[in-house]
């Protein structure tokens, strides 16, 4: 014989109607939330934004090597000229209108930053016609110099310096960009580094890169 | 902080009672939804699959924003069923909280269940990568969004050499391979949540893993249904150069979003992480200290039969059976401790009293009611309420000027305190126990209704007038109910005279052999 209760099994219409209502806005509610409007840009202010990768230099003290060099090494790394050096680090600066909006150093990646580097910077602007000024120079040679040099050792019988290996690849020691740039609310113009090109170009979305 | 998490415990266990009780009455307890929340989840997961294979038939790495607009576009065999998958993954989202807050609330984080809690947790950060998976796939401005956001946060970790956030500059398309990674991504990860689903319920014997039929497909046709109505609609496409004001965005996957655009990139997922490390050391938080820890069940091999009931009944598996060689039976049984929660279900499944945690085996709660029988308090022909330690009937009996019996769990109650009391002239025996699928340790109310009704070995004896037995199945919330079959009972009881009272109030202890040798 079976004389067990179990709660709330005999239900009332009215019960069971207001558990199907209550179901049924949960159900809504659910899929109303799925779609709910969320705020993604509450300014109104349009974004430059700056991004490119590229090498940066190699900075590098050539020399040729002497006799007495080359004969220690093996003969399969007697290479006539020495080189040692750095990664060049560049400077980048922004001004947005008349004022400074971004001044870093830039130096490229890894752990001894002689990777690529990547520039990724967003700065709002109001909407309008701005005149935007982007710079971007190597640190430690005078702008728009070509592949470095060494500099000369000092001992009276060293050997004569020669130049570095041109490093066509690298980004170059100074980039330059001025323009005047119309910002309409909450767009984007996008400056970048045009490899082919080597130089800055912008970007807004809409029409090919223009200088 | 213990205090802190004490408290939240107090404080979820009184939201859940009154909840739960809302929803018995609404739906009945075999059918409340919010008992079933894991195995809900369980079943969502199964329409995200087969939803979720169905779209990927559709989906282009080379243009996904159109090719996920012309499914959507597809009335009859795309836009409902993207629908589904969306809202079925929302609605997963909502059921995994309430599972795990269940589980906070009735403290089954601990202990031997800290696997099942951290996997839960692996679960649940399983699903809103994945989650953040499907909404980047659609490509849309959300999607964009949510690449950026975790773009944002993926970057201040020193582990890649480029920045992630420069796919999305507008500099050129996000590469295809971006599309493909993530299309591989939604599909891996729910591989990698059905091994860790493994996991969640390695600890469990027995687990359900699907919801009774009428739920499963009532929660089903209710999203299906919903889909239908409320049909899913394409946000604009994904363009770098424009910043929308307002996007179309998913709270479920995205509500941390609006927080994370506050902080920093580091600092959202400093954020991200804390809560994420919160979750994971509750089991460590909530342990009570050493001296309040239950202890695991043990054997007295002396009078273990061997019958293997013990190991059947345990709801975790903490039991096996071993050789020996002794005069009273080739098995025995032994609890890991590692693996016992000290439930104290087999103490009521053994019936030569032989097994269950210090303090509470069958002999223990002999030794109990009959202290409990000597009370002065006692009067003949009373109704004795055996009240749950988590459910409702203890307040509501004294109201009702019932004796009260507690116990730990429905499922320690050996049968034969029921059988003693009444031959102790009780009146009748109510045990108010939990609804079936919100006992705190899985499986007492049903070994105890199959102990009492259906000859389950450690059976209520067929000398026991079952007019005098009552099973209640009341929530901690369900007070209401508690005390309507408190007061049904004691009328009943009322209707069938005063019991006989009798001297030899022995019970009996010995098992059924044959289950003992049909086992070996």
């Amino acid at each position: 014989m079976r004389a067990e209760t179990r709660g709330g099994q005999t239900m009332s219409m009215v019960v069971r109607l207001l558990g199907t209502l209550l179901a049924v806005t949960a159900l809504a509610g659910l899929i109303r939330c799925s779609s709910a409007t969320m705020t993604a840009y509450p300014s109104s202010d349009g974004l430059l934004r700056l991004a490119w990768s590229a090498r940066p230099e190699r900075i590098e003290d050539c020399r040729p090597r002497t006799e007495e060099e080359l004969a220690k090494l093996p003969p399969h790394m007697r290479l006539p000229v020495a080189c040692e050096g750095t990664t060049a680090e560049y400077r980048l600066q922004v001004r947005i209108g008349d004022g400074p909006a971004l001044d870093r150093v830039v130096h490229g990646g890894g752990l001894r930053r002689d990777r690529r580097l990547y520039v990724f910077e967003e700065l709002p602007v109001a909407p309008g016609a701005t005149s935007v000024e982007v710079t971007f120079d190597r640190l430690g040679s005078p702008a728009g110099g070509g592949p470095s040099s060494s500099a000369p050792r000092g001992a009276a019988n060293a050997p004569k310096p020669v130049p570095s290996r041109p490093d066509v690849a690298a980004v170059p020691p100074h980039l330059a960009l001025r323009r005047q740039l119309q910002f309409s609310p909450r767009s984007v113009i996008l400056v970048t580094f045009d490899p082919d090109r080597r130089e800055l170009v912008v970007l807004d979305g809409g029409s090919g890169p223009s200088r | 902080m213990a205090a802190v998490a004490r408290a939240s415990e107090r404080l979820a266990l009184r939201l859940l009672a009154a909840a739960d009780a809302l929803a018995n009455r609404l739906y009945s307890q075999p059918l409340n939804p919010l008992y079933q929340s894991g195995t809900i989840v369980v079943a969502l997961y199964l329409v995200l699959v087969v939803t979720g294979l169905w779209l990927t038939l559709f989906y282009r790495i080379g243009a996904p924003w159109e090719s996920v607009s012309r499914v959507t576009a597809d009335p009859w065999a795309g836009n409902w069923v993207r629908g589904l998958h969306r809202y079925a993954s929302d609605l997963a989202v909502v059921a995994t909280a309430v599972h795990a807050l269940r589980m906070f609330a009735q403290g089954r984080s601990w202990g031997p269940r800290t696997l099942a809690w951290v996997s839960g947790c692996i679960l649940l950060l399983l699903l809103f990568v994945c989650g953040w998976t499907g909404y980047v796939m659609v490509w849309d401005t959300f999607g964009q969004h949510l690449a950026r956001e975790g773009a944002r946060m993926i970057d201040t970790l020193p582990v890649l050499s480029e920045p992630t956030a420069r796919a999305f500059t507008g500099e050129q398309p996000p590469p295809r391979v971006f599309f493909f990674l993530n299309l591989f991504a939604h599909i891996a990860i729910p591989l990698a949540m059905g091994v860790v689903f493994w996991l969640h319920l390695k600890r469990l014997a027995r687990p359900g893993l699907l919801p009774p039929r009428t739920l499963l497909w009532v929660v089903t046709g209710a999203l299906a249904a919903g889909a239908i109505v409320w049909p899913v609609e394409m946000a604009p496409r994904a363009d770098p150069f424009v910043l929308p004001a307002e996007m179309p965005a998913d709270p479920f996957f995205a509500f941390w979003v609006p927080v994370g655009r506050r902080l920093s990139a580091g600092g959202a997922l400093l954020l991200a992480v804390v809560a994420g490390v919160a979750l994971l050391v509750v089991p460590w938080v909530m342990k009570p200290p050493r001296a309040r820890v239950p202890l695991p069940s043990v054997v007295d091999e002396d009078l273990c039969v061997g019958c293997v009931q013990c190991s059947i009944d345990c709801p975790y598996g903490a039991i096996t059976m071993v050789e020996r060689t002794s005069r009273r039976s080739d098995l025995v049984a032994r609890v890991d401790p590692g693996l016992c929660v000290s439930c104290g279900i087999c103490a009521g499944s053994c019936s030569p009293m032989g097994v269950g945690p210090p303090g509470r085996t069958g002999r223990d709660q002999m030794a109990s009611v009959r202290e409990f029988l000597a009370s002065p308090d006692r009067r003949p022909g009373e109704v004795v309420v055996a009240c749950c330690d988590h459910g409702a009937g203890r307040a509501e009996a004294r109201a009702a000027g019932a004796a009260i019996f507690p116990v730990d769990c429905a499922g320690n109650l050996h049968t034969s305190i029921v059988e003693l009391l009444i031959r102790s002239g009780a009146g009748g025996v109510l045990i108010v126990a939990c609804p079936p699928r919100d006992c705190v340790h899985r499986e007492g109310p049903r070994w105890l209704h199959e102990r009492l009704y259906h000859g389950r070995e450690a059976e209520l004896q067929a000398r026991v007038d079952r007019a005098r037995v009552r099973v209640a199945h009341a929530s901690a919330g369900e007070r209401g109910v508690a005390m309507a079959a408190i007061r049904a009972f004691t009328a009943d009881v009322a209707r069938l005279g005063r019991s006989v009272e009798r001297d030899d109030a022995d019970v009996e202890t010995g098992c059924e052999p044959k289950l003992a040798a049909g086992r070996r």
